[in-house]
C-alpha cells in the first residue's frame, strides 16, 4: 500500500455531496480525513464495490462509493488500495479474550468462577485484561470486535461484554457491558457425574429445576422491590399529606415507620432485566432434547433470547427455524457422532441459513479467535453462500448484538472498523494488510510478529 | 516387528469395488479375495499437483496395481481402466498425517514410568475408530499414531494407511520403518512430577532419559558380546537374559528406529540434538517444534525435521513463543517440514493448516503442500513409497472440489493404494467399502 496525499479528481453526484455534506460538521471537517482508494469494497449491507472509497474522519466513515462518484477533501490522507479488498472488520460471536492468558496456567485464567453454578453476578469485564497478549495477535487477522462470554462449564457462569479490540484501557474497549446472559444446558454442566460426592445437580432434571427455581426466586426478588417501592410510596405520600395534623401529639409512633426495603441480593438483582425481556440469553445446548428443554425453560419466564452451538441438532432444524431466533453456530469443526456423516456439522450453517435462520460464527476460542473467518469460509464449502457466511462474521453478528447502528458492515455514520486484505476475507491464504479501528491505523505488530522479526535478523 | 513382516495387503481391494459402488451407489460391495489384481484407474482432466515436479492443467493420472502408472497431458488407458473424470478438479497426493494419536482408544500414553520403549501401539490399534474415516474425508491417506508425550521414552509408533471399512492387516502401511516417541518438556514433568517421582524437572526428564540411554548401551555390550562369541564358534555361550525394553533402546542406539521427540522449546532441541549425538543414534523429527525458528540452523546442520502446527499457541507455557511463521521461517533454512495435526480435528483439515503456511511467511504452493505430503511421509520413513504424483508410488490421491490449499478444498474422491475408499457424492457415510455395524 502506498500513501499519497492527494485526492480524488472530484466528479461528485449532487446526491453525494449533499449527504457528505451533512456528515461534515465544521469540527469534524478539522479532523484529517483519510481516505481508501482504488480497492474492492465488500459493503455487506449494499454489494460489492469495484474501485471503491471508503472515506474515514474522527473514526466514523463518511463515504462509501465507487471511485468516481465519492468526493475525498484536498487535504485527505489517500491510501492507494488497488488490487486489495476492503471490508468491515470482523466480529466473534463468544471468544473468551482478555479472560486468558496461557490456557495450561491457572494464575493466567479468569474463565469461570466454578464454585457454583448460578452465577448471573459475575461480570467478565471485571477481568477483562486489555493488556493480553492474545488482543494484537486476534486484531491483526482482521477480527476488531468480539463477544467476551465466561466458560461454558455452569448454566448460568455470569454474563458477556461486546468488546472493541482496540483501545487505550478496558473502559474504551468494553463497548457494551452485560450485553447478554448465557444460559448453558447441555448436559455437560452437570455436578458430579459419577455421583461420587452427590453434590446437586447431577442430572438434567436437576439441572432444570435449579434454573427454574431460580427464575422464580427472580421473579419474587422482583416482586419483593415492587412491593416495597409501593408501599414507600404510600408512606411517602401519606407522610406529605399528614403535615397539616403535625402538631398532633397523639401521631402513632409505631404506624408511621417508614418501611425497610428488602435485602439486596446480586445474583437475583442480575437476572431481572432477563426476565424483564430487556436483554438477551444466549441459550446453548447441542441436542435436539436439550435444546427443547431449555426452549421451554425460557418460554416459562418469556426470555428473550438467540440460540447458541446447536451442533448436534439437526434432526430438529425445522422446529429451529419457526423459534424465529438467530443461532450463533458451531463451532462447525466439532466431531461429528459416530451416527452422522462426516459432514453433518459442516453444513450446518447452510442447512440454517437455507430455512431463513439468521446465523453469526463464534471462534468460542482466545487463542484461535484469529482463525474465525476460516470456519466461515470452510462453511461455504458445504453449500453456505459466501455472502452469508460474510455476513455471519459482520452485519448478522453486530445486529445481534444490538450494535448494528455502529457495526458490520461498510456504511456512512458507522465506526470506521475496516480490514485491508490482499484478498478473500475468508480464505486462509489471505494476508490482511492493515487493520483499522474507530478510523485508527492499527499498528500492524504483536508479540509474535516482534519475535518474529527478532529472529530474522540474525 | 509386526510391520516388517507384514505382507503387502493392499491387493485386498480391488477397482470392481470402485465400479458396483458407483453402480449399486451406497451398499457395500463384497470384499474381493486376497491376491486380486487391481482394476486399473484413470484420472482425466485434473488440475494435477505432483508436489515434486509442479502442477500439470487438464492433464491425466494412470494408475495400474495400485501405483502411479502414469503421469502428463497425453496419458492414456486401456478400454479396461475406470474413467473418473476430474474436470474442474485439483488432484493432490494423499495427505500424510505425521503426527497423529487417533484409533488408540484412548490407550495413547502408558504413563506408569517415564520410560517405556517397548510399548507398542499396534498393540492398541482401534481400526474400526470413526477418526479414521473423518480424516479420510479429509483427504487423508496415511497417518504415523505415536505414543503420548507423557513419558521420556514413549512407544513404538504404527503407520496406517485410512483404509476405512478394510480389516486391521490391510489398515497397516506395509514395510514403514519403526519409529520411537521420545519426548521432553512440561508433559513428562507435570505427570511424574504430580505424584512425586522423578522426573519433576527438566533436568530430571534430561537424567532419566541419559539413564535409560546408559543402560541400553550395557545391554547392547552384552548382546554383542555374546553374538561375537556365536561368531568365533563358542558353543558354550549363554545369551543374556532378554529385556524388552533395552531391546528397543538397543535398537534406538543401532539406528533401527527413527526417534521422533515431542520437543517444544529451542533450548531442549539442543539437548536432543546434543544427546543424540552422545549416545550416536540419529533423530528423525521434532514433533511442535514450535521454537524451531530460533535454531532453525542448528535443526538443518543435525539434519532433523520438523512437524509442527500451522498457528496453534498459547495452550501452556511451552507453548507461548509459537509464531505462525515458524514452519516457513525452518523451512527457509533447510530444515524439513511438515504441518501435522496432533488432533482428530485438525486432521480433517490439514489443506487449510498448510494453506496458511503461504500467508505466513510466503512459502509456495509446492512448498505449502509438501508440507501436508512429501515431507510428512519423509519424516515416517515412506517418501520413496507415498507423498508425491510420480510414477511408481502408491496411488494415494485425493480428488479436490475447490482449491485444497484454502478454507475451500474439500475432497470429492480420496483412492488408497488405487481403491476408492472415499466419494462425497455417495449418500450414507460415502464409502463404498464400509457398512455400518461392521
Amino acid at each position: 500500500m502506498q500513501t499519497t496525499r492527494n485526492f480524488v479528481r472530484c466528479r461528485l453526484a449532487p446526491r453525494f455531496l449533499l449527504a457528505y455534506l451533512c456528515l461534515c460538521t465544521p469540527v469534524l471537517a478539522q479532523q484529517e480525513q483519510v481516505a481508501l482508494r482504488g480497492g474492492k469494497l465488500l459493503t455487506v449491507s449494499h454489494g460489492t464495490i469495484d474501485d471503491g472509497v471508503v472515506v474515514m474522519e474522527n473514526g466514523r466513515i463518511t463515504a462509501v462509493g465507487s471511485v468516481n462518484l465519492v468526493h475525498v477533501a484536498k487535504n485527505a490522507r489517500v491510501i492507494d488500495v488497488k488490487g486489495m479488498t476492503v471490508y468491515p472488520g470482523l466480529i466473534d460471536s463468544e471468544t473468551a479474550l482478555g479472560l486468558t492468558e496461557i490456557s495450561a496456567e491457572p494464575m493466567t485464567n479468569d474463565l469461570i468462577e466454578s464454585s457454583e453454578e448460578i452465577m448471573p453476578h459475575m461480570h467478565v469485564y471485571d477481568a477483562f485484561h486489555a493488556e493480553s497478549e492474545l488482543i494484537p495477535v486476534t486484531r491483526l487477522n482482521g477480527i476488531t470486535n468480539a463477544i467476551v462470554a465466561p466458560a461454558n462449564r455452569d448454566t448460568l457462569p455470569g454474563q458477556d461484554s461486546f468488546v472493541q479490540l482496540a483501545g487505550r484501557s478496558a473502559e474504551e474497549m468494553l463497548l457494551v457491558r452485560d450485553v447478554a446472559l448465557p444460559l448453558n444446558f447441555s448436559g455437560e454442566q452437570r455436578r458430579d457425574e459419577r455421583g461420587e460426592s452427590r453434590k446437586f445437580p447431577s442430572t438434567r432434571m436437576g439441572l432444570a429445576a435449579q434454573l427454574r427455581q431460580t427464575f422464580l426466586d427472580a421473579q419474587d426478588y422482583a416482586q419483593r422491590w415492587t412491593d416495597y417501592e409501593k408501599r414507600k410510596a404510600d408512606y411517602e405520600k401519606a407522610k406529605s399529606e399528614a403535615p397539616a395534623k403535625a402538631d398532633d401529639k397523639n401521631q402513632g409512633k409505631d404506624k408511621k415507620q417508614p418501611p425497610s426495603p428488602p435485602k439486596h441480593d446480586l445474583k437475583l438483582e442480575a437476572l431481572l432485566p432477563y426476565l424483564e425481556g430487556k436483554k438477551l440469553v444466549v441459550l446453548a445446548a447441542e441436542e435436539a432434547n436439550d435444546l427443547e428443554t431449555a426452549v421451554g425453560l425460557t418460554r416459562e419466564f418469556n426470555l428473550k433470547f438467540v440460540l447458541n452451538h446447536i451442533s448436534h441438532a439437526q434432526s430438529v432444524l425445522d422446529y429451529v427455524a419457526s423459534l424465529k431466533v438467530p443461532v450463533i453456530v458451531g463451532p462447525i469443526y466439532e466431531d461429528p457422532k459416530p451416527d452422522e456423516r462426516y459432514d453433518a456439522v459442516y453444513s450446518l450453517p447452510a442447512q440454517l441459513n437455507k430455512r431463513g435462520v439468521k446465523i453469526a460464527f463464534a471462534s468460542y476460542d482466545a487463542h484461535n479467535s484469529r482463525n474465525l473467518p476460516y470456519q466461515a469460509g470452510f462453511a461455504t464449502a458445504f453449500g453456505l453462500p459466501h455472502e452469508e457466511a460474510l455476513k455471519a462474521v459482520t452485519l448478522n453478528a453486530a445486529e445481534i448484538w444490538g450494535v448494528a447502528d455502529r457495526l458490520g458492515s461498510l456504511d456512512v455514520g458507522k465506526t470506521a472498523n475496516i480490514v485491508v486484505a490482499n484478498g478473500d476475507p475468508l480464505d486462509v491464504k489471505t494476508d490482511v494488510k492493515q487493520v483499522f479501528i474507530e478510523g485508527k491505523e492499527i499498528p500492524m505488530t504483536s508479540r509474535q510478529t516482534r519475535l518474529r522479526d527478532q529472529y530474522s535478523e540474525q | 516387528m509386526f510391520l516388517r513382516s507384514l505382507p503387502c495387503q493392499s491387493c485386498a481391494r480391488t477397482m470392481a469395488g470402485l465400479l458396483s459402488m458407483v453402480l449399486l451407489a451406497g451398499s457395500a460391495p463384497a470384499q474381493n479375495p486376497p491376491g486380486t489384481p487391481h482394476n486399473e484407474v484413470l484420472i482425466k482432466n485434473a488440475l494435477v499437483m505432483t508436489a515434486t515436479h509442479g502442477n500439470i492443467p487438464n492433464a491425466n493420472v494412470y494408475v495400474k496395481d495400485g501405483k502411479i502408472a502414469a503421469v502428463g497431458k497425453d496419458v492414456s488407458a486401456p478400454a479396461s481402466a475406470t474413467v473418473v473424470d476430474a474436470e474442474g478438479k485439483y488432484l493432490t497426493p494423499g495427505i500424510i498425517d505425521s503426527h497423529s494419536h487417533i484409533a488408540l482408544d484412548n490407550d495413547v500414553n502408558e504413563a506408569t514410568s517415564p520410560v517405556t520403549p517397548h510399548m507398542m501401539m499396534i498393540d492398541a490399534f482401534d481400526y474400526q475408530d470413526k477418526a479414521i474415516y473423518h480424516g479420510l474425508a479429509g483427504g487423508v491417506t496415511t497417518s504415523l499414531l505415536l505414543h503420548g508425550s507423557a513419558n521420556m521414552i514413549g512407544g513404538q509408533a504404527v503407520v496406517i494407511k485410512h483404509k476405512y471399512g478394510a480389516n486391521r492387516d490391510a489398515m497397516l502401511f506395509p514395510g514403514a520403518p519403526r519409529s520411537i516417541k521420545f519426548a521432553s518438556g512440561e508433559n513428562p514433568k507435570r505427570v511424574y512430577g504430580g505424584r512425586d517421582q522423578l522426573p519433576s524437572t527438566r533436568m530430571g526428564n534430561f537424567a532419566v532419559q541419559r539413564e535409560a540411554l546408559v543402560q541400553a548401551q550395557d545391554y547392547m555390550r552384552e548382546w554383542d558380546a555374546y553374538e561375537a562369541k556365536v561368531k568365533d564358534g563358542d558353543k558354550d555361550a549363554t545369551p543374556p537374559k532378554r529385556d524388552l525394553k533395552l531391546e528397543a533402546l538397543a535398537d534406538v542406539l543401532r539406528g533401527k528406529l527413527l526417534v521422533q521427540i515431542h520437543c517444544y522449546r529451542a533450548d531442549e532441541m539442543l539437548t536432543e540434538i546434543a544427546m543424540a549425538k552422545e549416545f550416536g543414534y540419529k533423530l528423525r523429527a521434532f514433533h511442535h517444534a514450535l521454537e524451531a525458528y530460533k535454531v532453525a540452523d542448528q535443526l538443518a546442520d543435525a539434519g532433523v525435521g520438523i512437524a509442527t502446527f500451522s498457528d496453534w499457541w498459547g495452550f501452556k507455557q511451552e507453548a507461548w513463543d509459537a509464531i505462525p511463521w515458524n514452519a516457513v521461517m525452518a523451512m527457509r533454512k533447510g530444515v524439513r517440514v511438515a504441518i501435522k495435526s496432533d488432533s482428530e480435528d485438525f486432521a480433517r483439515r490439514l489443506n487449510q493448516e498448510a494453506g496458511k503456511t503461504m500467508r505466513y511467511g510466503g512459502a509456495t504452493e509446492e512448498e505449502a503442500l509438501r508440507m501436508i505430503t512429501l515431507n510428512a511421509a519423509w519424516i515416517i520413513g515412506v517418501e520413496d513409497r507415498v507423498g508425491s504424483i510420480d510414477v511408481g508410488k502408491d496411488a494415494d490421491l485425493v480428488i479436490w472440489d475447490g482449491y485444497p490449499l484454502s478454507s475451500y478444498g474439500v475432497p470429492s474422491k480420496v483412492f488408497i493404494d488405487g481403491d476408492l475408499y472415499f466419494d462425497r457424492s455417495l449418500p450414507g457415510f460415502g464409502m463404498p467399502h464400509y457398512k455400518e455395524g461392521m
